[in-house]
């Protein structure tokens, strides 16, 4: 078996059998290509009562290649208004991209996008969201993100 | 549930809109390379040199005439010290006259392991296949799995050329290396520094962003605690273009010097930016293809 399909068995393993934690929700995982959760940040936040959703799309050499991840932008979930989240859902975050490792798993992941809105002080789309949204990619892999320290 | 590998230091930022829908990150990796190339004459690597820079020139021909006849190129993506290191650890053991004991002995050192990165913190979900892999491909040079052949050269070659079993065994070194400096911050922390900005770092992120991440180089530092995890002999041979002050023109070797037992070190090349492996053969048959395979 791919070590992707082992990597990904045991993880939906731990996530119905453990459960997962607070304000993170598994909303469908029929395959082992594309996976989606709910995130919400409980407690006091700029994000108090919005429920967001997130996709993962994983290839065939995750873990080590890392998941494309994005926010859902339908007609039920919409992209969290964040400085590092443009309106298409794509999230410029150096864990998806060169500081990606395969200790990270989805749930991992899920935990710190929910930390990275939690502590949001100022509720703004990217600077250059409209010139981005108007030439991404479909997936956000292919976009060469340029990671500066978070200060946000 | 425990949240140790939840939040991760998360730098992030805007896209470069100059490079936007341009190449992906992957395709910046130079592919038209093997990931593990055949083992070639030391002669090969002198051509390349030959028009340009004549200390390393005389470098390479003085690793010739120390015995040191061939090299096998690893691809520059920044994994290469780990793929070097990982390829030249097995085949020392399959090439050893006695390929039981060390078969065992790496075996048993491996299976150490899964405690120290248990004790760091690393779920053993995102640990074990990796180690898996790594330790059946191992135990293979002595008890072949039913319908697969025995580990043979061409086999290990093979092996480390396909990227889902190579990555798997270098990730897996990673993490071991990252274990082994959290577990001794002590031992590392005053050698820890920002690769680029040269700033000093704390442990935890160091291992995070220079060392469990895919595709970083290692330094000093890493090589020192993958040593140290593995109990293994590595010398260095730093290739750098620059003769003595005398005029004399030597290579230096950094040794790191781990094993429990008396060994031969496995020998690296560095060349700045990037490890290959030097071996004292400057050819090898791969064409010897088991049947089962």
């Amino acid at each position: 078996m791919a070590v992707s399909t082992r990597r990904l068995q045991k993880e939906l393993t731990e996530i119905t059998t453990a459960g997962t934690p607070c304000g993170i929700t598994l909303l469908k995982a029929d395959d082992f290509q594309t996976w989606f959760l709910t995130l919400e940040v409980l407690g006091e936040s700029l994000y108090q009562g919005e429920v967001f959703a997130l996709m993962f799309r994983f290839d065939s050499q995750y873990p080590i290649s890392s998941p494309a991840v994005q926010f859902v932008n339908d007609e039920t979930y919409q992209p969290p208004i964040h400085p590092h989240v443009y309106s298409n859902g794509h999230i410029c975050a150096s864990i998806l991209g060169s500081e990606w490792s395969p200790v990270l798993s989805v749930i991992a992941v899920c935990i710190t996008l929910q930390s990275m809105l939690a502590s949001c002080k100022d509720k703004t789309r990217p600077p250059d969201n409209d010139r981005y949204v108007a030439h991404a990619p479909d997936n956000p892999k292919k976009t060469r993100f340029v990671y500066h320290d978070d200060e946000v | 549930m425990d949240d140790h590998r939840a939040v991760r230091t998360l730098y992030s930022g805007s896209s470069d809109l100059f490079n936007m829908n341009e190449a992906t990150i992957e395709d910046t990796i130079p592919k038209d390379r093997p990931l593990i190339a055949p083992l070639a004459p030391m002669g090969v690597l002198r051509a390349e040199y030959e028009n340009g820079n004549q200390v390393f020139v005389q470098q390479i021909d003085w690793l010739v005439n120390n015995g040191y006849k061939g090299i096998r190129r690893t691809r520059g993506d920044g994994d290469c010290f780990y793929r070097s290191l990982a390829f030249a650890y097995v085949e020392r053991i399959m090439n050893s006259e006695d390929v039981d004991l060390n078969v065992m002995r790496a075996i048993s050192t491996l299976e150490a392991t899964p405690q120290m990165l248990l004790e760091v913190g690393f779920q053993e979900l995102v640990f074990e296949d990796f180690l898996d892999i790594f330790k059946d491909l191992i135990t293979r040079i002595v008890q072949p799995e039913p319908g697969r052949s025995r580990l043979t050269g061409r086999v290990l070659f093979d092996t480390f050329n396909n990227a889902e079993e190579s990555n798997s065994i270098v990730m897996y070194l990673r993490l071991l290396t990252s274990a082994q400096i959290r577990l001794a911050p002590e031992d590392f922390a005053p050698f820890l520094f920002h690769p680029e900005i040269g700033e000093p770092m704390e442990t935890v992120s160091f291992c995070e962003n220079f060392v469990e991440a895919v595709g970083k180089e290692a330094d000093h530092v890493q090589m020192t605690a993958l040593t140290r995890a593995l109990k293994i002999n590595v010398n260095v041979a730093y290739l750098d273009g620059h003769a003595r002050s005398d005029g004399v023109v030597t290579v230096d070797f950094v040794k790191f010097d781990n094993a429990t037992e008396p060994e031969e070190p496995i020998s690296l090349l560095y060349r700045p930016g990037h490890y290959d492996i030097l071996d004292s053969k400057d050819q090898e048959d791969l064409t010897s293809l088991d049947p089962l395979w």
